[in-house]
This record gives C-alpha cells, structure tokens and sequence, in this order.
C-alpha cells in the first residue's frame, strides 16, 4: 500500500492540529514567558528590577508627598527577558502566562500595570526606611525580627550595644 | 449594493507585511502565522498579499531606522484607504530594545499612526491573530463610518 494513505488515516483520526486559538484558549507551556507582572505587597524598593531591565519598562517614581513610590511597568516596552523575575529578591515580579497582549492604540499609554509601594517605617525613631512586608519579614527578617525593622541608624547603634554588652560579659567571666 | 460589499469585505482580508528595520523576529512570528497549521491565519478568512495596493491590513514590525524611513513611508502610502495598521511587537511603538539607537528616531508610530499594537518581542502567533482580529473590527467601523486611519 502507499505509504502516505497509512498517515493519512493516522492524522485524520487524530483530528486537526490547529491552535483553536482565538475562538477557544490556546495551549501555553508551563513555563512560557508572558508579560510581567509585579506585586505591591511583597516589593522592597531596592529598585533591582529596574536597573536589570534592558528595555527601561520599569519605572519607579516617589511621590511628592514622600510617603511611597509609584511603581510603573510599560508593557508596551517590555521584551519578556524575565531578568526581573531573576533578579527581584523577594519574588515580587513574576513572569505571567497572559499574552492576550492586542490592544487598541487609543489604549497606548494606559496599557501599563502601576502600583503604589508604601515607604516603611523605623520602629525605634520612625525614620524613612525601605518597606518592610510581613510576608518579606517571615522570610529574611526570623534570625532578629526586631532589628529588621530597624533604620540604619538605630540598627548600628543597637549592633553596638549588643557587642558591648556581649564584650562586658565576657569580660566580667574572665575576671 | 455598497452596503453588501461593506459587510463582506472584512470577513477576507488581504494582510500586508511591511518590514521597517525590524529584526526579523517579529517577522519570522508573522510567517508562523501564516505558514504553519497549527496557528493558520487562512482559518479567519485573511491572506498574505506581495502588493501594498491590495493591501487591507498592514502589519508593520521594527522601529523605523533612518535608513528604510522613506521607503516605507512611500510603499504605506500606496497602501488604499481605508487602511488599518497593526503595529507588531514593542519596536513601532515604542523603540523596543533600539530605542534610542542611532540608526533608529522616532518610534514608527510619530510617522505612522497605529490602529492596534501586539505587544512582545516578538509576540506570539497567536497574540498576532488576535490582533488581527482586533484589526478586523477596526477596519468595519472605518468602512460604515467611511473614514481612513489619517482622518
Ligand atoms: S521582562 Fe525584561 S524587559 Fe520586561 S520588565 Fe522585566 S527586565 Fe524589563
Ligand atoms: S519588584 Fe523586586 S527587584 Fe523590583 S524593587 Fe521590588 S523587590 Fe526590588
Ligand atoms: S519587537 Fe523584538 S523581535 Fe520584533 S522586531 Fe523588535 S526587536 Fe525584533
């Protein structure tokens, strides 16, 4: 027999191969790249993201009452290297399945994912320091949850004292 | 009759490509497209035409480098109204990773006006059908309402 009618007869009782695509959800690979996405609650400010990113789709803007940054990412400029997702030490950005990109152009400059990320607060003097999550904080902060929320200042003065403290017993143990 | 003709005319479009500088990725994903079954852009009804005066919807990629800016600002404007312009990728609309190169100015969007943008470098096929099909609904509001892309 012809060889060709056996695979014919295989691909038509396997049925068409087309992507159903846009008429029914496409098929997407467990770990496509899609576009970037980033979570307020979990970001730290140290503004990695947006230094790793070739494209400059991340913007990070303070506000002008000092109290956060504005934290704008421009899909329209973003080329999916997922160098943010690698980078961001917390896991706030994380590459996203969603590439039903297609939009309008009306929708240029408001195709863009903007979130607001809260300055932290020192809890000793209440000084300006980067955002402390809880979520952030059960997972780096557990060896002296006390001093992770601390501003420079008051964690270099409390480093201090507890090696002062540290030496004066030692020292008295000698004597 | 020209009522008929109208309703008609969206469901087969011709598809123009129009490379400006692009570094092929974008078009590499537009033949996928087009060429292989599995995504098939033939199912919509649409199909690659070689001439821009067949033109119905242009899918444009790259940034426009200085260097082919003339060019294809001349085979665009061949290119009958009404027209609907699909900008493939992030270099039309915003530079992409050219941005301010030095054989780049302008994005492609401040020389030609964009009706729908894929984003992604370069997007899916898929994304790039859907965009077409955006195209297609653009393009059946131009034709009732009898307007081009530069009114
Ligand atoms: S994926 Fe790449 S281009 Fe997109 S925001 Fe992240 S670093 Fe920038
Ligand atoms: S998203 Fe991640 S990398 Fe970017 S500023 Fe926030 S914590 Fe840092
Ligand atoms: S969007 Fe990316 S893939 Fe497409 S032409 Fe620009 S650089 Fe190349």
């Amino acid at each position: 027999m012809l060889p060709f009618l056996k695979i014919m007869v295989k691909n038509l009782l396997k049925g068409p191969s087309t992507d159903p695509f846009p008429f029914a959800p496409a098929k997407t690979p467990k770990r496509f790249r899609g576009c970037a996405s980033h979570d307020e609650s979990k970001c730290i400010l140290c503004g990695i993201c947006k230094h790793v990113c070739a494209a400059g789709a991340i913007q990070m803007r303070a506000a002008e009452d000092g109290s956060g940054v504005e934290y704008v990412l421009w899909h329209n400029s973003c080329v999916f290297c997922g160098m943010c997702a690698h980078y961001c030490p917390t896991g706030a950005v994380t590459m996203t399945d969603n590439w039903h990109l297609s939009h309008l152009a009306e929708e240029k400059y408001t195709f863009c994912e903007t979130s607001f990320v809260a300055f932290g607060e020192c809890s000793q003097c209440g000084a300006r320091i980067q955002p402390r999550p809880q979520v952030i904080v059960d997972q780096l902060g557990t060896r002296s949850p006390d001093r992770f929320l601390l501003c420079p200042k008051c964690k270099r003065e409390s480093q201090v004292k507890h090696a002062t403290d540290k030496n004066l017993i030692q020292l008295r143990e000698q004597q | 009759m020209r009522n008929l003709i109208n309703k008609l005319a969206p469901r087969s479009p011709w598809i123009y490509r129009l490379n400006a500088g692009s570094c092929n990725g974008c078009d590499v994903e537009m033949a996928t497209a087009a060429l292989i079954p599995r995504y098939d852009v033939e199912r919509i009804g649409c199909k690659y035409c070689g001439s821009p005066r067949h033109a119905d919807i242009v899918l444009i990629s790259g940034p426009l480098t200085v260097r082919v800016r003339d060019k294809v600002l001349r085979v665009f404007d061949e290119i009958p109204h009404p027209k609907v312009t699909v900008g493939v990728g992030v270099c039309p609309v915003s530079g992409g990773c050219f941005r301010d190169g030095y054989s780049t100015g302008a994005p492609t969007d401040h020389y030609i006006p964009l009706d729908v943008i894929v984003p992604g470098c370069p997007p899916r096929p898929q994304a790039i059908i859907e965009g077409i099909v955006k195209a297609l609904d653009v393009w059946r509001v131009r034709l009732t309402e009898a307007t081009c892309c530069r009114s």
